[in-house]
Protein backbone atom coordinates (compact mmCIF):
# COMPACT_ATOMS: atom_id res chain seq x y z
CA UNK A 1 0.00 0.00 0.00
CA UNK A 2 1.28 3.43 -0.87
CA UNK A 3 -0.02 6.26 1.25
CA UNK A 4 0.43 9.84 -0.06
CA UNK A 5 2.95 10.45 2.72
CA UNK A 6 5.06 7.65 1.24
CA UNK A 7 5.64 9.49 -2.00
CA UNK A 8 8.97 11.15 -1.31
CA UNK A 9 11.24 11.82 -4.24
CA UNK A 10 14.42 12.94 -2.47
CA UNK A 11 15.67 9.39 -1.72
CA UNK A 12 15.31 8.67 -5.44
CA UNK A 13 17.57 11.57 -6.36
CA UNK A 14 20.68 9.55 -7.37
CA UNK A 15 18.53 7.39 -9.62
CA UNK A 16 16.78 10.40 -11.16
CA UNK A 17 20.07 12.21 -11.76
CA UNK A 18 21.37 9.23 -13.72
CA UNK A 19 18.20 9.13 -15.82
CA UNK A 20 18.48 12.84 -16.59
CA UNK A 21 22.15 12.49 -17.54
CA UNK A 22 21.39 9.52 -19.81
CA UNK A 23 18.54 11.36 -21.54
CA UNK A 24 20.65 14.50 -21.92
CA UNK A 25 23.47 12.56 -23.54
CA UNK A 26 21.04 11.02 -26.02
CA UNK A 27 19.40 14.37 -26.81
CA UNK A 28 22.69 16.17 -27.32
CA UNK A 29 23.57 13.66 -29.98
CA UNK A 30 20.33 14.42 -31.81
CA UNK A 31 21.25 18.11 -31.93
CA UNK A 32 24.91 17.63 -32.71
CA UNK A 33 25.84 14.24 -34.07
CA UNK A 34 29.06 12.61 -32.84
CA UNK A 35 29.73 15.38 -30.36
CA UNK A 36 31.35 12.79 -28.06
CA UNK A 37 29.95 14.48 -24.99
CA UNK A 38 28.77 11.16 -23.55
CA UNK A 39 31.86 10.51 -21.44
CA UNK A 40 32.07 13.89 -19.68
CA UNK A 41 28.31 13.98 -19.20
CA UNK A 42 28.33 10.48 -17.70
CA UNK A 43 31.05 11.51 -15.28
CA UNK A 44 29.11 14.60 -14.22
CA UNK A 45 25.95 12.57 -13.72
CA UNK A 46 27.68 9.83 -11.73
CA UNK A 47 29.48 12.38 -9.56
CA UNK A 48 26.29 14.29 -8.76
CA UNK A 49 24.52 11.03 -7.95
CA UNK A 50 27.38 10.09 -5.61
CA UNK A 51 27.20 13.49 -3.91
CA UNK A 52 23.47 13.14 -3.36
CA UNK A 53 24.16 9.76 -1.75
CA UNK A 54 26.79 11.26 0.55
CA UNK A 55 24.22 13.82 1.67
CA UNK A 56 21.75 11.03 2.42
CA UNK A 57 24.24 8.85 4.24
CA UNK A 58 23.89 10.41 7.68
CA UNK A 59 20.11 10.19 7.57
CA UNK A 60 20.17 6.58 6.41
CA UNK A 61 22.48 5.79 9.34
CA UNK A 62 20.51 7.39 12.12
CA UNK A 63 17.05 6.89 10.73
CA UNK A 64 16.68 4.19 8.04
CA UNK A 65 13.38 4.47 6.21
CA UNK A 66 11.44 2.97 3.36
CA UNK A 67 9.43 5.11 0.96
CA UNK A 68 6.82 4.25 -1.68
CA UNK A 69 5.13 1.76 0.60
CA UNK A 70 8.24 -0.23 1.60
CA UNK A 71 9.28 -0.55 -2.04
CA UNK A 72 12.34 1.71 -1.92
CA UNK A 73 14.47 1.17 1.17
CA UNK A 74 16.92 3.81 2.35
CA UNK A 75 19.29 2.28 4.88
CA UNK A 76 23.06 2.00 5.25
CA UNK A 77 23.48 -1.14 3.10
CA UNK A 78 21.44 0.45 0.30
CA UNK A 79 23.26 3.79 0.35
CA UNK A 80 26.72 2.24 0.83
CA UNK A 81 26.19 -0.30 -1.95
CA UNK A 82 24.73 2.43 -4.14
CA UNK A 83 27.93 4.40 -3.63
CA UNK A 84 30.00 1.34 -4.52
CA UNK A 85 27.94 0.86 -7.70
CA UNK A 86 28.59 4.51 -8.64
CA UNK A 87 32.29 4.18 -7.74
CA UNK A 88 32.59 1.16 -10.05
CA UNK A 89 30.79 3.01 -12.83
CA UNK A 90 33.02 6.07 -12.44
CA UNK A 91 36.15 3.89 -12.58
CA UNK A 92 34.96 2.15 -15.73
CA UNK A 93 34.06 5.43 -17.48
CA UNK A 94 37.40 7.03 -16.55
CA UNK A 95 39.41 3.89 -17.22
CA UNK A 96 37.83 3.33 -20.62
CA UNK A 97 38.24 6.95 -21.67
CA UNK A 98 40.77 6.52 -24.49
CA UNK A 99 40.07 2.86 -25.16
CA UNK A 100 36.43 3.62 -25.90
CA UNK A 101 37.38 6.21 -28.53
CA UNK A 102 40.16 4.22 -30.11
CA UNK A 103 38.18 1.01 -30.45
CA UNK A 104 35.22 2.93 -31.86
CA UNK A 105 32.97 2.01 -28.97
CA UNK A 106 32.03 5.63 -28.46
CA UNK A 107 28.81 5.60 -30.37
CA UNK A 108 26.19 7.97 -28.96
CA UNK A 109 24.33 5.29 -27.01
CA UNK A 110 27.35 3.86 -25.22
CA UNK A 111 27.48 6.13 -22.20
CA UNK A 112 23.69 6.51 -21.85
CA UNK A 113 23.40 2.72 -21.70
CA UNK A 114 26.14 2.65 -19.08
CA UNK A 115 24.22 5.22 -17.03
CA UNK A 116 20.94 3.33 -17.39
CA UNK A 117 22.61 0.11 -16.29
CA UNK A 118 24.00 1.92 -13.25
CA UNK A 119 20.53 3.28 -12.49
CA UNK A 120 19.18 -0.27 -12.66
CA UNK A 121 21.87 -1.33 -10.20
CA UNK A 122 20.72 1.39 -7.79
CA UNK A 123 17.12 0.13 -8.04
CA UNK A 124 18.32 -3.37 -7.14
CA UNK A 125 20.15 -2.33 -3.98
CA UNK A 126 17.20 -0.22 -2.80
CA UNK A 127 14.45 -2.69 -3.68
CA UNK A 128 12.25 -3.74 -0.78
CA UNK A 129 10.03 -5.83 -2.97
CA UNK A 130 10.55 -8.69 -5.43
CA UNK A 131 8.87 -6.83 -8.27
CA UNK A 132 11.07 -3.75 -7.87
CA UNK A 133 14.04 -6.10 -7.73
CA UNK A 134 12.96 -7.68 -11.02
CA UNK A 135 12.58 -4.26 -12.64
CA UNK A 136 15.99 -3.11 -11.45
CA UNK A 137 17.57 -6.35 -12.61
CA UNK A 138 16.07 -5.95 -16.07
CA UNK A 139 17.04 -2.28 -16.40
CA UNK A 140 20.57 -3.30 -15.51
CA UNK A 141 20.74 -6.49 -17.57
CA UNK A 142 19.14 -5.26 -20.79
CA UNK A 143 21.62 -2.39 -20.98
CA UNK A 144 24.56 -4.66 -20.31
CA UNK A 145 23.45 -7.25 -22.90
CA UNK A 146 23.62 -4.53 -25.54
CA UNK A 147 26.97 -3.27 -24.24
CA UNK A 148 28.50 -6.76 -24.28
CA UNK A 149 27.62 -7.06 -27.97
CA UNK A 150 28.86 -3.53 -28.65
CA UNK A 151 31.32 -4.42 -31.41
CA UNK A 152 29.23 -6.10 -34.11
CA UNK A 153 32.31 -6.45 -36.32
CA UNK A 154 34.10 -8.67 -33.81
CA UNK A 155 33.03 -12.24 -33.29
CA UNK A 156 34.01 -12.55 -29.62
CA UNK A 157 31.93 -9.51 -28.74
CA UNK A 158 28.91 -10.75 -30.70
CA UNK A 159 29.13 -14.12 -29.10
CA UNK A 160 29.60 -12.68 -25.65
CA UNK A 161 26.48 -10.57 -26.18
CA UNK A 162 24.43 -13.47 -27.43
CA UNK A 163 25.58 -15.85 -24.71
CA UNK A 164 25.07 -13.29 -21.95
CA UNK A 165 21.67 -12.41 -23.30
CA UNK A 166 20.38 -15.98 -23.66
CA UNK A 167 21.63 -17.09 -20.25
CA UNK A 168 20.56 -13.82 -18.63
CA UNK A 169 17.04 -14.14 -20.05
CA UNK A 170 16.97 -17.77 -18.87
CA UNK A 171 17.99 -16.62 -15.39
CA UNK A 172 15.34 -13.88 -15.37
CA UNK A 173 12.66 -16.39 -16.33
CA UNK A 174 13.75 -18.65 -13.46
CA UNK A 175 13.66 -15.67 -11.11
CA UNK A 176 10.16 -14.72 -12.29
CA UNK A 177 8.89 -18.23 -11.63
CA UNK A 178 10.53 -18.22 -8.22
CA UNK A 179 8.84 -14.93 -7.41
CA UNK A 180 5.50 -16.34 -8.60
CA UNK A 181 5.84 -19.37 -6.32
CA UNK A 182 6.84 -17.16 -3.40
CA UNK A 183 3.72 -15.10 -4.04
CA UNK A 184 1.69 -18.29 -4.09
CA UNK A 185 3.10 -19.32 -0.73
CA UNK A 186 2.84 -15.94 1.00
CA UNK A 187 0.33 -13.79 -0.90
CA UNK A 188 2.65 -10.81 -1.13
CA UNK A 189 5.70 -9.52 -2.96
CA UNK A 190 7.29 -7.24 -0.39
CA UNK A 191 10.12 -8.60 1.72
CA UNK A 192 8.45 -7.65 4.99
CA UNK A 193 5.22 -9.45 4.14
CA UNK A 194 7.08 -12.49 2.85
CA UNK A 195 9.10 -12.66 6.07
CA UNK A 196 5.94 -12.43 8.18
CA UNK A 197 4.22 -15.19 6.24
CA UNK A 198 7.30 -17.45 6.20
CA UNK A 199 7.86 -17.14 9.94
CA UNK A 200 4.25 -18.21 10.46
CA UNK A 201 4.99 -21.37 8.49
CA UNK A 202 6.99 -22.18 5.38
CA UNK A 203 5.81 -25.00 3.12
CA UNK A 204 7.37 -26.71 0.11
CA UNK A 205 5.97 -24.01 -2.21
CA UNK A 206 7.96 -21.29 -0.44
CA UNK A 207 11.04 -23.49 -0.51
CA UNK A 208 10.73 -24.16 -4.24
CA UNK A 209 10.21 -20.45 -4.89
CA UNK A 210 13.23 -19.55 -2.79
CA UNK A 211 15.39 -22.14 -4.54
CA UNK A 212 14.45 -20.74 -7.96
CA UNK A 213 15.22 -17.20 -6.77
CA UNK A 214 18.65 -18.38 -5.59
CA UNK A 215 19.29 -19.98 -8.98
CA UNK A 216 18.11 -16.90 -10.87
CA UNK A 217 20.31 -14.53 -8.90
CA UNK A 218 23.07 -17.17 -8.79
CA UNK A 219 23.41 -16.80 -12.56
CA UNK A 220 23.85 -13.05 -12.22
CA UNK A 221 26.51 -13.21 -9.49
CA UNK A 222 28.15 -16.26 -11.16
CA UNK A 223 27.86 -18.84 -8.42
CA UNK A 224 29.14 -22.24 -9.56
CA UNK A 225 27.67 -24.22 -11.32
CA UNK A 226 25.94 -21.24 -12.95
CA UNK A 227 29.22 -19.48 -13.69
CA UNK A 228 30.02 -20.95 -17.10
CA UNK A 229 29.01 -17.85 -19.00
CA UNK A 230 31.34 -15.60 -17.01
CA UNK A 231 34.76 -16.47 -18.52
CA UNK A 232 33.46 -16.29 -22.10
CA UNK A 233 31.45 -13.13 -21.65
CA UNK A 234 34.19 -11.37 -19.67
CA UNK A 235 36.74 -12.26 -22.34
CA UNK A 236 34.55 -11.57 -25.36
CA UNK A 237 32.98 -8.29 -24.29
CA UNK A 238 34.96 -5.07 -24.93
CA UNK A 239 37.22 -4.64 -21.88
CA UNK A 240 35.70 -1.30 -20.74
CA UNK A 241 32.35 -3.10 -20.63
CA UNK A 242 33.89 -6.06 -18.79
CA UNK A 243 35.23 -3.65 -16.18
CA UNK A 244 31.74 -2.29 -15.66
CA UNK A 245 30.15 -5.72 -15.65
CA UNK A 246 32.53 -7.27 -13.18
CA UNK A 247 32.04 -4.51 -10.61
CA UNK A 248 28.62 -2.91 -11.01
CA UNK A 249 26.56 -6.00 -11.86
CA UNK A 250 28.19 -7.94 -9.05
CA UNK A 251 27.68 -5.22 -6.42
CA UNK A 252 24.04 -4.73 -7.38
CA UNK A 253 23.19 -8.43 -7.48
CA UNK A 254 24.88 -9.12 -4.15
CA UNK A 255 23.13 -6.14 -2.59
CA UNK A 256 19.80 -7.61 -3.68
CA UNK A 257 20.71 -11.11 -2.52
CA UNK A 258 21.82 -9.82 0.88
CA UNK A 259 18.55 -8.02 1.43
CA UNK A 260 16.48 -11.02 0.39
CA UNK A 261 18.38 -13.45 2.62
CA UNK A 262 18.42 -11.09 5.60
CA UNK A 263 14.94 -9.57 5.48
CA UNK A 264 12.64 -11.74 3.34
CA UNK A 265 13.77 -15.21 4.35
CA UNK A 266 15.33 -14.13 7.64
CA UNK A 267 16.22 -17.66 8.67
CA UNK A 268 12.77 -19.12 7.98
CA UNK A 269 14.09 -21.36 5.20
CA UNK A 270 17.06 -23.23 6.73
CA UNK A 271 17.21 -25.71 3.83
CA UNK A 272 17.94 -22.84 1.46
CA UNK A 273 20.81 -21.67 3.58
CA UNK A 274 22.36 -25.12 3.35
CA UNK A 275 21.92 -25.06 -0.43
CA UNK A 276 23.43 -21.58 -0.59
CA UNK A 277 26.39 -22.73 1.51
CA UNK A 278 27.00 -25.65 -0.88
CA UNK A 279 26.90 -23.28 -3.87
CA UNK A 280 29.33 -20.92 -2.18
CA UNK A 281 31.74 -23.75 -1.38
CA UNK A 282 31.62 -24.97 -5.00
CA UNK A 283 32.12 -21.41 -6.24
CA UNK A 284 35.21 -20.94 -4.09
CA UNK A 285 36.77 -24.12 -5.44
CA UNK A 286 35.80 -23.65 -9.09
CA UNK A 287 36.84 -19.99 -9.15
CA UNK A 288 40.23 -20.43 -7.55
CA UNK A 289 41.23 -23.64 -9.32
CA UNK A 290 39.86 -22.29 -12.60
CA UNK A 291 41.99 -19.16 -12.23
CA UNK A 292 45.04 -21.37 -11.86
CA UNK A 293 44.50 -22.96 -15.27
CA UNK A 294 44.10 -19.83 -17.39
CA UNK A 295 46.60 -18.52 -19.89
CA UNK A 296 44.93 -15.18 -20.51
CA UNK A 297 44.70 -12.26 -18.13
CA UNK A 298 41.07 -11.45 -18.92
CA UNK A 299 40.10 -15.07 -18.39
CA UNK A 300 42.17 -15.17 -15.21
CA UNK A 301 40.33 -12.12 -13.94
CA UNK A 302 37.02 -13.69 -14.98
CA UNK A 303 37.68 -16.78 -12.87
CA UNK A 304 38.92 -14.49 -10.14
CA UNK A 305 35.54 -12.74 -10.29
CA UNK A 306 33.88 -16.14 -9.80
CA UNK A 307 36.13 -16.86 -6.82
CA UNK A 308 35.32 -13.47 -5.30
CA UNK A 309 31.62 -14.25 -5.72
CA UNK A 310 32.40 -17.15 -3.39
CA UNK A 311 33.92 -14.93 -0.71
CA UNK A 312 31.02 -12.50 -1.03
CA UNK A 313 28.73 -15.50 -0.75
CA UNK A 314 30.23 -16.30 2.66
CA UNK A 315 28.84 -13.02 3.92
CA UNK A 316 25.44 -13.69 2.33
CA UNK A 317 25.22 -17.15 3.93
CA UNK A 318 25.87 -15.54 7.30
CA UNK A 319 23.48 -12.66 6.69
CA UNK A 320 20.34 -14.26 8.07
CA UNK A 321 21.82 -14.90 11.50
CA UNK A 322 24.95 -13.02 12.25
CA UNK A 323 25.72 -9.44 12.83
CA UNK A 324 28.85 -8.36 10.93
CA UNK A 325 27.76 -10.15 7.74
CA UNK A 326 26.33 -6.99 6.18
CA UNK A 327 29.43 -5.01 7.05
CA UNK A 328 31.62 -7.76 5.63
CA UNK A 329 29.69 -7.75 2.37
CA UNK A 330 29.76 -3.96 1.98
CA UNK A 331 33.44 -3.83 2.86
CA UNK A 332 34.33 -6.64 0.49
CA UNK A 333 32.43 -5.08 -2.39
CA UNK A 334 34.15 -1.72 -1.84
CA UNK A 335 37.57 -3.37 -1.87
CA UNK A 336 36.60 -5.55 -4.82
CA UNK A 337 35.33 -2.57 -6.82
CA UNK A 338 38.65 -0.75 -6.40
CA UNK A 339 41.07 -3.61 -7.01
CA UNK A 340 39.13 -5.41 -9.73
CA UNK A 341 38.26 -2.29 -11.74
CA UNK A 342 41.90 -1.22 -11.38
CA UNK A 343 43.16 -4.55 -12.71
CA UNK A 344 40.79 -4.45 -15.68
CA UNK A 345 41.68 -0.84 -16.51
CA UNK A 346 45.40 -1.66 -16.62
CA UNK A 347 44.68 -4.82 -18.63
CA UNK A 348 42.64 -2.99 -21.26
CA UNK A 349 45.51 -0.59 -21.91
CA UNK A 350 48.27 -3.21 -21.86
CA UNK A 351 46.33 -5.27 -24.41
CA UNK A 352 47.27 -2.56 -26.87
CA UNK A 353 45.65 -1.30 -30.00
CA UNK A 354 44.72 -4.65 -31.38
CA UNK A 355 42.38 -6.46 -29.02
CA UNK A 356 42.14 -9.30 -31.52
CA UNK A 357 45.73 -10.16 -30.78
CA UNK A 358 44.29 -12.25 -28.03
CA UNK A 359 44.24 -12.37 -24.33
CA UNK A 360 47.60 -13.68 -23.15
CA UNK A 361 49.73 -13.23 -20.08
CA UNK A 362 52.71 -12.66 -22.42
CA UNK A 363 51.30 -9.20 -23.17
CA UNK A 364 52.47 -8.22 -19.68
CA UNK A 365 56.05 -9.42 -20.04
CA UNK A 366 58.56 -6.67 -19.52
CA UNK A 367 55.97 -4.17 -18.33
CA UNK A 368 57.97 -3.62 -15.12
CA UNK A 369 60.98 -2.32 -17.03
CA UNK A 370 59.05 -0.17 -19.49
CA UNK A 371 56.32 1.37 -17.36
CA UNK A 372 57.18 0.86 -13.69
CA UNK A 373 54.29 3.00 -12.49
CA UNK A 374 51.62 1.04 -14.35
CA UNK A 375 53.37 -2.20 -13.45
CA UNK A 376 53.42 -1.29 -9.76
CA UNK A 377 49.71 -0.45 -9.82
CA UNK A 378 48.86 -3.72 -11.55
CA UNK A 379 50.96 -5.64 -9.04
CA UNK A 380 49.13 -3.90 -6.24
CA UNK A 381 45.73 -4.87 -7.69
CA UNK A 382 46.73 -8.48 -8.30
CA UNK A 383 48.23 -8.93 -4.84
CA UNK A 384 45.16 -7.35 -3.28
CA UNK A 385 42.90 -9.69 -5.29
CA UNK A 386 45.05 -12.54 -4.01
CA UNK A 387 44.52 -11.38 -0.44
CA UNK A 388 48.03 -10.29 0.56
CA UNK A 389 48.07 -8.13 3.69
CA UNK A 390 48.01 -5.20 4.23
CA UNK A 391 45.94 -4.51 1.08
CA UNK A 392 42.18 -4.10 0.90
CA UNK A 393 41.52 -7.60 -0.43
CA UNK A 394 43.05 -9.15 2.64
CA UNK A 395 40.80 -7.23 5.03
CA UNK A 396 37.79 -8.16 2.89
CA UNK A 397 38.61 -11.85 2.96
CA UNK A 398 39.26 -11.67 6.68
CA UNK A 399 35.88 -10.04 7.38
CA UNK A 400 33.98 -12.45 5.11
CA UNK A 401 35.59 -15.55 6.61
CA UNK A 402 35.02 -14.18 10.09
CA UNK A 403 31.32 -13.64 9.29
CA UNK A 404 31.04 -17.28 8.20
CA UNK A 405 32.83 -18.58 11.30
CA UNK A 406 30.56 -16.58 13.58
CA UNK A 407 27.54 -18.50 12.31
CA UNK A 408 29.39 -21.83 12.61
CA UNK A 409 30.13 -22.41 8.94
CA UNK A 410 33.63 -23.57 9.84
CA UNK A 411 33.92 -26.04 6.95
CA UNK A 412 33.06 -23.27 4.52
CA UNK A 413 35.68 -21.03 6.11
CA UNK A 414 38.31 -23.74 5.68
CA UNK A 415 37.40 -24.10 1.99
CA UNK A 416 37.68 -20.32 1.66
CA UNK A 417 41.16 -20.22 3.18
CA UNK A 418 42.37 -23.13 1.03
CA UNK A 419 40.87 -21.49 -2.04
CA UNK A 420 42.66 -18.25 -1.22
CA UNK A 421 46.00 -20.06 -1.16
CA UNK A 422 45.35 -21.69 -4.55
CA UNK A 423 44.09 -18.41 -5.97
CA UNK A 424 47.18 -16.57 -4.82
CA UNK A 425 49.37 -18.77 -7.02
CA UNK A 426 47.21 -17.82 -10.02
CA UNK A 427 47.62 -14.09 -9.33
CA UNK A 428 51.38 -14.43 -8.94
CA UNK A 429 51.81 -15.63 -12.53
CA UNK A 430 51.08 -12.26 -14.19
CA UNK A 431 53.08 -10.52 -11.43
CA UNK A 432 56.02 -12.75 -12.33
CA UNK A 433 55.56 -11.97 -16.03
CA UNK A 434 55.50 -8.23 -15.31
CA UNK A 435 58.73 -8.10 -13.32
CA UNK A 436 60.89 -11.09 -14.15
CA UNK A 437 60.42 -11.65 -17.87
CA UNK A 438 61.73 -9.69 -20.78
CA UNK A 439 59.19 -8.94 -23.41
CA UNK A 440 57.91 -6.50 -25.90
CA UNK A 441 55.13 -5.12 -23.79
CA UNK A 442 54.57 -1.70 -25.31
CA UNK A 443 52.15 0.46 -23.44
CA UNK A 444 51.69 4.05 -24.52
CA UNK A 445 51.58 6.65 -21.76
CA UNK A 446 48.20 6.60 -20.11
CA UNK A 447 45.93 9.56 -20.76
CA UNK A 448 44.90 11.79 -17.86
CA UNK A 449 41.48 10.27 -17.09
CA UNK A 450 42.85 6.73 -17.31
CA UNK A 451 45.68 7.63 -14.99
CA UNK A 452 43.13 9.15 -12.63
CA UNK A 453 41.18 5.89 -12.59
CA UNK A 454 44.28 3.81 -11.89
CA UNK A 455 45.45 6.16 -9.14
CA UNK A 456 41.98 6.32 -7.60
CA UNK A 457 41.70 2.53 -7.55
CA UNK A 458 45.24 2.08 -6.21
CA UNK A 459 44.77 4.65 -3.45
CA UNK A 460 41.49 3.03 -2.43
CA UNK A 461 43.13 -0.41 -2.41
CA UNK A 462 45.95 0.76 -0.16
CA UNK A 463 43.99 3.06 2.15
CA UNK A 464 41.18 0.55 2.72
CA UNK A 465 43.83 -2.03 3.55
CA UNK A 466 46.06 0.07 5.80
CA UNK A 467 43.33 1.90 7.68
CA UNK A 468 40.26 -0.35 7.56
CA UNK A 469 38.60 1.49 10.42
CA UNK A 470 38.46 4.72 8.45
CA UNK A 471 35.63 3.33 6.35
CA UNK A 472 34.44 0.52 8.62
CA UNK A 473 33.11 2.74 11.37
CA UNK A 474 30.63 4.27 8.94
CA UNK A 475 28.98 0.96 8.24
CA UNK A 476 29.48 -0.72 11.61
CA UNK A 477 26.38 -2.18 13.20
CA UNK A 478 24.14 -1.55 10.23
CA UNK A 479 22.05 -4.48 9.05
CA UNK A 480 19.40 -4.16 6.39
CA UNK A 481 16.29 -2.41 7.65
CA UNK A 482 13.70 -4.91 8.87
CA UNK A 483 10.55 -4.12 6.93
CA UNK A 484 7.25 -4.25 8.76
CA UNK A 485 4.35 -4.53 6.33
CA UNK A 486 1.37 -2.27 6.57
CA UNK A 487 -1.74 -4.00 7.84
CA UNK A 488 -5.28 -2.72 7.29
CA UNK B 1 -17.68 -31.20 -13.86
CA UNK B 2 -18.77 -27.98 -12.24
CA UNK B 3 -17.09 -25.14 -10.41
CA UNK B 4 -13.86 -23.35 -11.23
CA UNK B 5 -10.67 -25.22 -12.05
CA UNK B 6 -8.73 -25.65 -8.79
CA UNK B 7 -5.51 -23.67 -8.29
CA UNK B 8 -3.45 -26.85 -8.08
CA UNK B 9 -4.37 -27.77 -11.65
CA UNK B 10 -3.22 -24.39 -12.93
CA UNK B 11 0.03 -24.68 -11.03
CA UNK B 12 0.69 -28.15 -12.41
CA UNK B 13 0.07 -26.79 -15.91
CA UNK B 14 2.37 -23.82 -15.35
CA UNK B 15 5.09 -26.03 -13.85
CA UNK B 16 4.85 -28.27 -16.93
CA UNK B 17 5.19 -25.23 -19.22
CA UNK B 18 8.14 -24.01 -17.17
CA UNK B 19 9.89 -27.35 -17.41
CA UNK B 20 9.24 -27.65 -21.15
CA UNK B 21 10.75 -24.19 -21.55
CA UNK B 22 13.77 -25.05 -19.40
CA UNK B 23 14.41 -28.26 -21.33
CA UNK B 24 14.07 -26.28 -24.54
CA UNK B 25 16.69 -23.76 -23.42
CA UNK B 26 19.12 -26.53 -22.59
CA UNK B 27 18.46 -28.72 -25.64
CA UNK B 28 17.71 -26.38 -28.55
CA UNK B 29 20.53 -25.26 -30.81
CA UNK B 30 18.96 -22.33 -32.59
CA UNK B 31 19.17 -19.09 -30.64
CA UNK B 32 15.66 -18.17 -31.79
CA UNK B 33 14.21 -21.36 -30.38
CA UNK B 34 16.18 -20.97 -27.14
CA UNK B 35 14.69 -17.54 -26.84
CA UNK B 36 11.23 -18.89 -27.59
CA UNK B 37 11.70 -21.38 -24.75
CA UNK B 38 12.60 -18.53 -22.40
CA UNK B 39 9.35 -16.80 -23.36
CA UNK B 40 7.50 -20.01 -22.53
CA UNK B 41 9.10 -19.99 -19.07
CA UNK B 42 8.14 -16.35 -18.50
CA UNK B 43 4.55 -17.08 -19.45
CA UNK B 44 4.51 -20.09 -17.14
CA UNK B 45 5.35 -17.59 -14.42
CA UNK B 46 2.50 -15.36 -15.56
CA UNK B 47 0.04 -18.23 -15.46
CA UNK B 48 1.13 -19.12 -11.93
CA UNK B 49 0.79 -15.48 -10.85
CA UNK B 50 -2.77 -15.20 -12.17
CA UNK B 51 -3.80 -18.51 -10.62
CA UNK B 52 -2.35 -17.58 -7.24
CA UNK B 53 -3.94 -14.12 -7.43
CA UNK B 54 -7.35 -15.71 -7.79
CA UNK B 55 -6.64 -18.09 -4.93
CA UNK B 56 -5.60 -15.24 -2.62
CA UNK B 57 -8.57 -13.14 -3.68
CA UNK B 58 -10.88 -16.04 -2.78
CA UNK B 59 -9.09 -16.22 0.56
CA UNK B 60 -10.04 -12.57 1.10
CA UNK B 61 -6.56 -11.11 0.97
CA UNK B 62 -6.72 -7.39 0.32
CA UNK B 63 -3.47 -7.25 -1.66
CA UNK B 64 -4.37 -10.19 -3.91
CA UNK B 65 -4.73 -8.01 -7.00
CA UNK B 66 -1.01 -7.27 -6.93
CA UNK B 67 -0.46 -10.71 -8.44
CA UNK B 68 -2.42 -9.72 -11.52
CA UNK B 69 -0.68 -6.36 -11.87
CA UNK B 70 2.72 -8.03 -11.69
CA UNK B 71 1.75 -10.03 -14.78
CA UNK B 72 1.75 -6.75 -16.71
CA UNK B 73 5.19 -5.93 -15.38
CA UNK B 74 6.45 -9.32 -16.50
CA UNK B 75 4.87 -8.82 -19.93
CA UNK B 76 6.66 -5.49 -20.27
CA UNK B 77 9.93 -7.09 -19.20
CA UNK B 78 9.46 -9.86 -21.77
CA UNK B 79 8.74 -7.31 -24.50
CA UNK B 80 11.89 -5.35 -23.64
CA UNK B 81 13.90 -8.56 -23.72
CA UNK B 82 12.55 -9.35 -27.18
CA UNK B 83 13.59 -5.91 -28.42
CA UNK B 84 17.16 -6.15 -27.14
CA UNK B 85 17.59 -9.86 -27.79
CA UNK B 86 16.36 -9.87 -31.36
CA UNK B 87 18.52 -6.81 -32.01
CA UNK B 88 21.61 -8.74 -30.93
CA UNK B 89 20.51 -11.81 -32.91
CA UNK B 90 19.97 -9.78 -36.08
CA UNK B 91 23.38 -8.15 -35.72
CA UNK B 92 24.98 -11.58 -35.42
CA UNK B 93 22.97 -13.07 -38.24
CA UNK B 94 24.13 -10.31 -40.58
CA UNK B 95 27.71 -11.32 -39.91
CA UNK B 96 27.52 -15.07 -40.12
CA UNK B 97 24.10 -16.06 -41.52
CA UNK B 98 23.44 -18.54 -38.74
CA UNK B 99 21.83 -18.48 -35.32
CA UNK B 100 23.20 -21.83 -34.24
CA UNK B 101 24.29 -21.56 -30.61
CA UNK B 102 26.75 -24.46 -30.88
CA UNK B 103 28.55 -22.65 -33.69
CA UNK B 104 29.88 -20.19 -31.10
CA UNK B 105 33.28 -21.72 -31.56
CA UNK B 106 35.36 -18.92 -30.11
CA UNK B 107 33.49 -19.16 -26.87
CA UNK B 108 34.94 -22.01 -24.85
CA UNK B 109 33.71 -23.46 -21.61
Amino acid sequence: MIAPADIVLTPLLPFLILLVAASAALLIDVVQHRAQTGGPLALVGLTFAAVSYLVQFGGARTEPTAVFGLHWVVDVPAVALGLIVLFGAILSVLGGWTRVRRDDLDRPEYHPLLLLATAGGLVMVHAGDFVILLLGLEILSLSVYALAAWRPDRRPSQEAGMKYFLLGAFASAILVYGIALTYGATGTFDYGGVAQALLAGAGPLALAGGALIVVGLGFKVAFAPFHQWAPDVYTGAPTPVTTFMSVVVKAAAFGALLRIVATAWSGALPELEVALAVLVGATLLVGNFGALLQSGVKRLLAYSAVAHAGYLGLAVVAAAHGAFATEALIWYLAAYAAMNAGAFVVTMHVMGDDPDRGDRIEAFEGLGARRPGVAAAMTLFLLSLGGIPPLAGFVGKFLAIQAAVRVDHVALAVVAVLGAVVGLVAYLRPVFAIWFRDGRSSVPALAGPVRAAVVLAAVATVVLGLAPDLAYRWIEGSGPLALVPWTP
Amino acid sequence: MTGPVPTEAWIVLSAALFLIGAVGVLRRRSAILVFLSVELMLNAGNLALVAFARQWADAGLITAMSGQTVVFVVLAVAAAEVAVGLGILVAIFRQRHSTDVDALSEVRL
